[in-house]
């Protein structure tokens, strides 16, 4: 038999619900406090998103990390052309132009970048990988032995293999292989990574979803009885836990979309802001995705929890400045040792795994990729003449916005393992602030 | 279970069914202390139908009274009733009473319209059902003229008005109203008075707080005197009265020719004396203060006083406690 409509209990629930959450975002919206403090977060997230477009605007410098543009003989002939010829560097009277036919002088820049990293990624523990483009390795009258330095049976390649306790990839090059990375390709694709990592671990679920709630959330029950207005819902059939749920639903409901806004507006700037020939960046909106679903949950968390403490003590936000210290910390230890288990008895740790995961499923080549920039064709490791700096431009802010998966689980085992844990906690907090408003006088 | 988004179809069943023959009200010994304070100590009472007044100076223990009753306070001792439930963590019982609370602090930036409708959804009226709702409230309290302007604009008589429309929704049986007529104009007085007379002739239970007698005098006979605390007597307030016209009240007011007022005012044979501490304030002495106000309102209209003020100071009450507890107070 189909029941008719209106008898149900959620019905009449819902009628409550919905009165509650109106209410409440009528509320907020009548208070210049609310539009101050979105204002604010959005300020600051702005003054982060200005960096970024300055820095996806202005031009990385090359550098020859080779050395090979040099003509050191001072025979027209950079170094590179005089090596693919055999002739020698360091005599004038020995270069390509003497050779029968003469060859012409080529431009230093064309021995600039010339042999940039090409790694293909690969999910083995042992990659071999790399090309030599400009044949210095392959051409060049090194021996069999010299040329498979690493000594994986194949010359002129890079074997890459996985540290798992690490998280990080081993390089093994021959020499002479990919050697000259191009920074401009390198600098713009790891600062565009660094900071939609860097933005949501800690603009967005760690500055929006710690403040936010913090000035919000934390007078949601308690002004009210400060005031003495909770009186009047108090007086209506109503249990208090559910003017608790149902505060905190219009409290998400100026929260959330705020959230999506903010977030939306970043997915497209750095969408089209960002390196690459595609005209927009889709692959990122991944990224973005999990950033807002880690606020979110971060902001429903954090909402319960200073709520809770609001209705706990009068001076509820003097409890709340410890715990935002506290997640600050756990923020920047999730950055640094993700898998630390002090980041279990935080809610900024859980979300921050949200996010890895989500860059993890959209860029697997992290790992590789930042060694990549560690290794800057060899030039960190020492054991090649070098000229430009050690890491390549945009490494050190890769390094410290990614971090690993610390829950030592798959990308998305660990995004609904996070995420129930969030929601856990939500819930959890839920559960004791309605018990402790339950049981306060309403003077 | 789809959520009912679109807010139609009929409210839930009340699963709370009252005891039909328990009281409206009951207190059962019970007493309120916060730390060493006691505000109330050892109160019995039960009360169904009709207009209560509970009469008793500031502190005397009225707020703490409602409080309790409307699970806002934890009894220290004794046990609170409500339609025969302890109302104390179980807002089941509310959904038959309403409550203006004695704060006056309200919803500043809602119309009473949306304050109204908004707290009648709570009874599980939909949006639509919660309009119709306000609108017939707030015309009952004499509001819906104004009932789209903002509360935070409004008088206080206006704003009393308004708290206790929210609190008619939903036609409650018990209307509990705390100092309703606190701070309140002339009119306004009158206004909710009337509304107050009305319910009671509806046959609703009715609780109203007053520290002043000539205030709960218009309204009701029925009164409650509580008196640091405790409870000081029940009953009719002729009969109380009566034994109290041999202390004389006073009653001051400020108008712009006192003398000229004192010579009609002397025409009531009620009034035994008059004074004048100022050119614009007159003191009168009176054995029967109830039929002074009667007759007081008809003399400055018929005579176009110029009266800013009347203070009914609550001496009158002062006498009576000073009589009921012989003196110690």
């Amino acid at each position: 038999m189909e029941k008719k409509r209106g008898e149900t209990i959620w019905n009449s629930l819902d009628r409550k619900a919905t009165a509650i959450a109106e209410f409440t975002v009528r509320q907020y919206r009548t208070r210049l406090s609310t539009w101050v403090v979105l204002g604010v977060g959005f300020l600051a997230i702005s003054v982060v998103l200005l960096f970024y477009i300055d820095a996806m605007n202005s031009d990385i410098e090359a550098v020859d990390n080779d050395g090979d543009s040099f003509d050191w003989d001072g025979d027209g002939y950079v170094n590179g052309q005089e090596f693919k010829y055999g002739t020698d560097v360091n005599d004038a009277f020995s270069h390509p132009g003497l050779l029968t036919p003469p060859v012409e002088p080529e431009p230093a820049s064309m021995y600039i970048n010339e042999d940039d990293y090409d790694w293909d990624y690969s999910d083995a523990s042992t990659v071999k990988t790399g090309y030599d483009n400009d044949g210095d390795c392959t051409d060049s009258s090194l021996l069999p032995s010299q040329k498979d330095d690493n000594g994986d049976g194949v010359p002129c390649n890079i074997v890459l293999v996985y540290d798992a306790t690490s998280g990080s990839y081993f390089v093994y090059a021959d020499p002479y292989v990919d050697e000259d990375p191009d920074e401009e390709r390198y600098g713009k694709e790891a600062q565009h990574r660094a900071f939609i990592l860097g933005i949501g671990k800690l603009g967005f679920v760690f500055l929006l979803s710690i403040f936010i709630p913090l000035f919000l959330a934390t007078g949601l029950i308690r002004d009210e009885m400060t005031s003495g207005t909770m009186q009047y819902m108090t007086a209506k059939p109503i249990a208090r836990g559910e003017i608790f749920l149902y505060r905190m639903l219009g409290y998400l409901a100026i929260v959330w979309p705020y959230l999506l806004v903010v977030c939306t507006i970043l997915a497209l700037v750095s969408g089209f802001m960002g390196p690459g020939d595609q005209f927009f960046r889709f692959a990122d909106l991944g990224v973005w995705f999990s950033i807002l679903i880690a606020a979110l949950l971060a902001t429903l968390v954090y909402g319960m929890l200073f709520a809770f403490l609001g209705v706990l003590w009068k001076y509820g936000i003097i409890l709340a400045l410890p715990i935002a210290a506290w997640e600050l910390g756990m923020a920047l230890l999730s950055m640094s040792v993700p898998e630390s288990s002090f980041l279990r008895m935080s809610i900024v740790g859980w979300s921050m795994s949200i996010i890895d995961s989500g860059a993890y499923l959209v860029w697997p080549d992290m790992a590789m990729f930042t060694e990549a920039g560690s290794w800057a064709g060899g030039t960190n490791e020492g054991s090649f003449f070098f000229i430009g700096g050690n890491e390549l431009p945009g490494y050190n802010a890769l390094e410290w916005a990614q971090s690993d998966l610390g829950l030592g689980m798959g990308p998305y085992a660990t995004i609904v393992v996070s995420m129930i844990v969030l929601l856990a906690q939500a819930t959890f907090f839920w559960f004791i602030g309605q018990l402790i408003f339950k049981s306060k006088e309403i003077v | 279970m789809i959520p009912d988004l679109a807010q139609e179809g009929k409210a839930e069943e009340k699963q709370w069914t009252p005891q039909p023959q328990a009281p409206v009200v009951m207190f059962n010994n019970v007493g309120k202390t916060y730390g060493r304070y006691q505000a109330i100590g050892g109160i019995s009472l039960a009360l169904s139908g009709g207009v209560t007044g509970i009469l008793g100076l500031n502190g005397a223990g009225k707020s703490t009274l409602f409080k309790l009753l409307m699970g806002k306070l934890q009894p220290t001792q004794g046990e609170v009733r409500l339609f025969g439930t302890n109302p104390w963590k179980n807002p089941a019982p509310y959904a038959r009473v309403g409550y203006v609370p004695e704060n006056e602090n309200m919803h500043d930036w809602m119309t009473a319209h949306e304050f109204v409708s908004t707290f009648a959804r709570l009874h599980g009226l939909t949006r639509d059902e919660a309009k119709k709702e306000a609108e017939r409230v707030l015309e009952f309290v004499g509001l819906s003229d104004v009932m789209h302007k903002k509360i935070g604009r409004y008088s206080k008589g206006m704003r009393q008005r308004a708290k206790i429309a929210h609190a008619l929704v939903n036609d409650p049986d018990l209307i509990i109203l705390d100092e309703p007529l606190q701070g309140c104009d002339p009119l306004a007085r009158t206004t909710i008075m009337n509304v107050i007379r009305e319910l009671g002739r509806m046959g609703r239970t009715v609780l109203l707080s007053s520290h002043i007698l000539s205030e709960i005098e218009r309204i009701t006979e029925q009164i409650v005197i509580l008196h640091q605390g405790r409870l000081l007597a029940i009953g009719n307030l002729h009969a109380i009265r009566e034994q109290l016209d041999n202390i004389p009240h006073t009653i001051e007011i400020d108008c712009t020719d006192a003398k000229s007022l004192a010579r009609d005012v002397l025409s009531l044979d009620v009034v035994h004396g008059l004074q004048f501490p100022s050119p614009t304030k007159l003191k009168i002495f009176t054995h029967h203060l109830g039929e002074f106000h009667q007759r007081l309102p008809r003399i400055i209209v018929d005579n176009e006083h110029d009266v800013m003020a009347i203070s009914n100071p609550d001496d009158d009450l002062q006498s009576i406690l000073g009589y009921l507890t012989g003196g110690i107070r």
